[in-house]
């Protein structure tokens, strides 16, 4: 069955249309990135604010025992945390689409919506690509944002204290650029085939949303010294995710065909 | 091949047999009444005709196109009212109509006189810009079934097509549905509502799982036939003697009234002859075609076995 472009935008279409005039869900996917660039803009300023305080030389040495005495414990710890962010941001791109996508996709269901629209010429992979866009393409749209808007705020509250631009650096261009897109395919993979699976959105949401634990559970271990985050260390996370998206891809060609979607969903 | 032919389909799922050995055709401009109790294997036999699952046994073609493997040109041509209007309540209605035309690709500009005029004949001219949560359960039907007709589709299947219409809006539908066919359409209707079945259906098929009966409801009416005869006093106590008839009708007593079940015409003098010999004064024996509803619910309980 060929597959027509036209009819994944047709779907796109509409659910950017419904998304759009969705408040309620809106609101929900601005706290979220909100709370992503607000949070390290005031752990900078508070660094920046009292940059020659005697406890931040401590905390910087618990990370780095080899720091050199002249250094600025502060601008370490900036940096540190500029560094360790990133793995919390990439719970974003993952938990927005997944926001989306369950209510996309279950939402069907719980509307009576998706029989008819199965009763159409629309193939299950173009009901899906188009989903799957309408998901991908906001979740993508707000990290970036989120992005410029964070390398905005921190450059200036941190401008008094290193007098030049930390934001943007090489690890977190090619992060929101290349992982955190990998990582948003990610968690609208995993909402579109727990949808399939649930009845209600809601449900959907809750399960696909378990994903971050384990996202937020590195970063912990960034923050307790265990891990050490990095360039390589994130290209690491990338890669993983980059062979998980690959066999979300498979399962969802392989598991969702019209019959199954009409049984489960219908 | 035009219409709709179908043959002894089936549909399992795992161990439960949804459907079996289903076989009937539809001529083009034909209203086909597809009856059944709930979970009689209804949903899943239309299911099966627009290619939304695929058949277990047995085989069937829809305007042409197999069921088993034309997937996307038999939906092109096929339309379907479901039971719920799902519609996207926060778009409009212009906006769940637009998306339909998108998903079959249609020319909006070449669609749109038609959809208007659908609007316009079920009285949501005006309202195009409204979004369709603010609809009543009447006008979602109806923006449904002009969803149904947007592409103009050769076969269409109508689920309980006037669930929750006010008599006058069940009218218009019913002209339309009428309508529909006369253009050389062929429609499947599944409905409870047997008086809109017999209004509209030229024939019926009454399933529970497998087929129960099939043929033109004046026939199915006609094998139904009774004698309803006015005695004087209470009926009751001469279905004894009916009883002892050679070929045993089956009688219901009310009153004054009996109401015989016959197999033949033919039958109906030996009746009046059986009461009478009974001593009853017999008033009135009018011979009546039972209504759909009871011929339609005497199949169900043989069905059952």
């Amino acid at each position: 069955m060929a597959f027509r472009p036209k009819r994944a935008l047709a779907v796109f279409w509409k659910d950017f249309l419904d998304l759009r005039k969705n408040v309620g869900l809106l609101v929900s996917m601005m706290v979220l990135p909100a709370v992503m660039v607000l949070v390290p803009i005031g752990v900078v300023w508070t660094y920046v604010r009292t940059p020659d305080h005697a406890d931040l030389r401590s905390v910087a040495l618990f990370y780095d025992p080899t720091l050199p005495l002249g250094a600025s414990a502060a601008r370490f710890l900036i940096d540190k945390t500029l560094t360790d962010w990133f793995g919390m941001f990439l719970v974003m791109p993952v938990f927005v689409p997944i926001l989306i996508a369950s209510q996309s996709v279950a939402g069907e269901k719980e509307r009576r919506t998706l029989e008819p629209l199965l009763a159409s010429p629309v193939t299950a992979a173009e009901l899906v690509t188009g989903k799957s866009l309408a998901a991908l393409v906001p979740s993508v749209a707000i990290t970036w944002t989120a992005f410029v808007l964070f390398c905005v705020g921190v450059d200036i509250v941190a401008w008094p204290l290193v007098k030049m631009p930390l934001m943007p650096n090489a690890l977190w261009t090619f992060g929101v650029f290349v992982i955190a897109p990998l990582f948003a395919f990610f968690g609208n993979g995993v909402a579109v085939l727990i949808s399939a699976r649930v009845s209600e959105a809601r449900m959907a949401q809750q399960l696909s949303a378990l994903v971050v634990l384990p996202i937020v559970g590195m970063v912990g271990g960034q923050v307790a010294g265990v891990l050490k985050a990095g360039f390589g260390y994130y290209l690491l996370q990338g890669a993983v995710v980059l062979v998980l998206d690959a066999l979300l891809l498979w399962a969802s060609i392989r598991l969702l065909d019209r019959e199954r979607l009409v049984s489960r969903w219908g | 091949m035009s219409g709709i032919h179908v043959q002894d389909l089936g549909k399992r799922f795992g161990d439960r047999v949804a459907v079996e050995a289903l076989s009937f055709h539809v001529r083009p401009g034909e209203v086909f009444g597809l009856l059944g109790p709930n979970g009689a294997g209804k949903t899943t036999t239309v299911r099966m005709l627009t290619g939304l699952l695929q058949p277990t046994e047995g085989e069937a073609t829809v305007w042409g196109h197999r069921v088993d493997r034309d997937g996307e040109p038999l939906r092109k041509v096929v339309g379907l009212l479901t039971e719920q209007p799902g519609l996207y309540d926060r778009l409009t209605a212009r906006e769940n109509l637009r998306f339909f035309m998108k998903l079959h690709e249609l020319d909006e500009a070449a669609a749109w006189p038609r959809a208007r005029h659908y609007l316009e004949r079920f009285g949501l001219g005006g309202r195009e810009e409204e979004p369709v949560g603010g609809f009543s359960k009447g006008m979602r039907q109806k923006l449904a079934i002009v969803r149904t007709l947007v592409h103009d589709p050769k076969v269409i299947f109508l689920d309980e097509p006037t669930s929750g219409l006010d008599p006058e809006s069940a009218r218009t539908v019913r002209d339309a549905v009428a309508e529909l066919a006369s253009e050389g359409r062929t429609i499947v209707l599944c409905s409870h509502n047997l008086a809109e079945v017999e209004r509209l259906c030229e024939r019926v098929a009454v399933v529970k799982r497998r087929l129960l009966a099939m043929g033109p409801v004046r026939e199915l009416r006609h094998a139904g036939q009774a004698l309803e005869v006015r005695v004087e006093g209470e009926a009751e106590r001469f279905c004894v003697a009916l009883a002892q008839l050679p070929f045993a009708p089956n009688v219901l007593a009310e009153g004054p009234k009996l109401r015989v079940m016959l197999a033949d015409d033919a039958q109906a003098p030996d009746v009046v002859a059986c009461l009478v010999g009974a001593g009853a004064r017999v008033h009135s024996a009018v011979p009546t075609q039972r209504p759909l509803e009871e011929v339609y619910l005497e199949l169900l309980r043989e069905g059952r076995g």
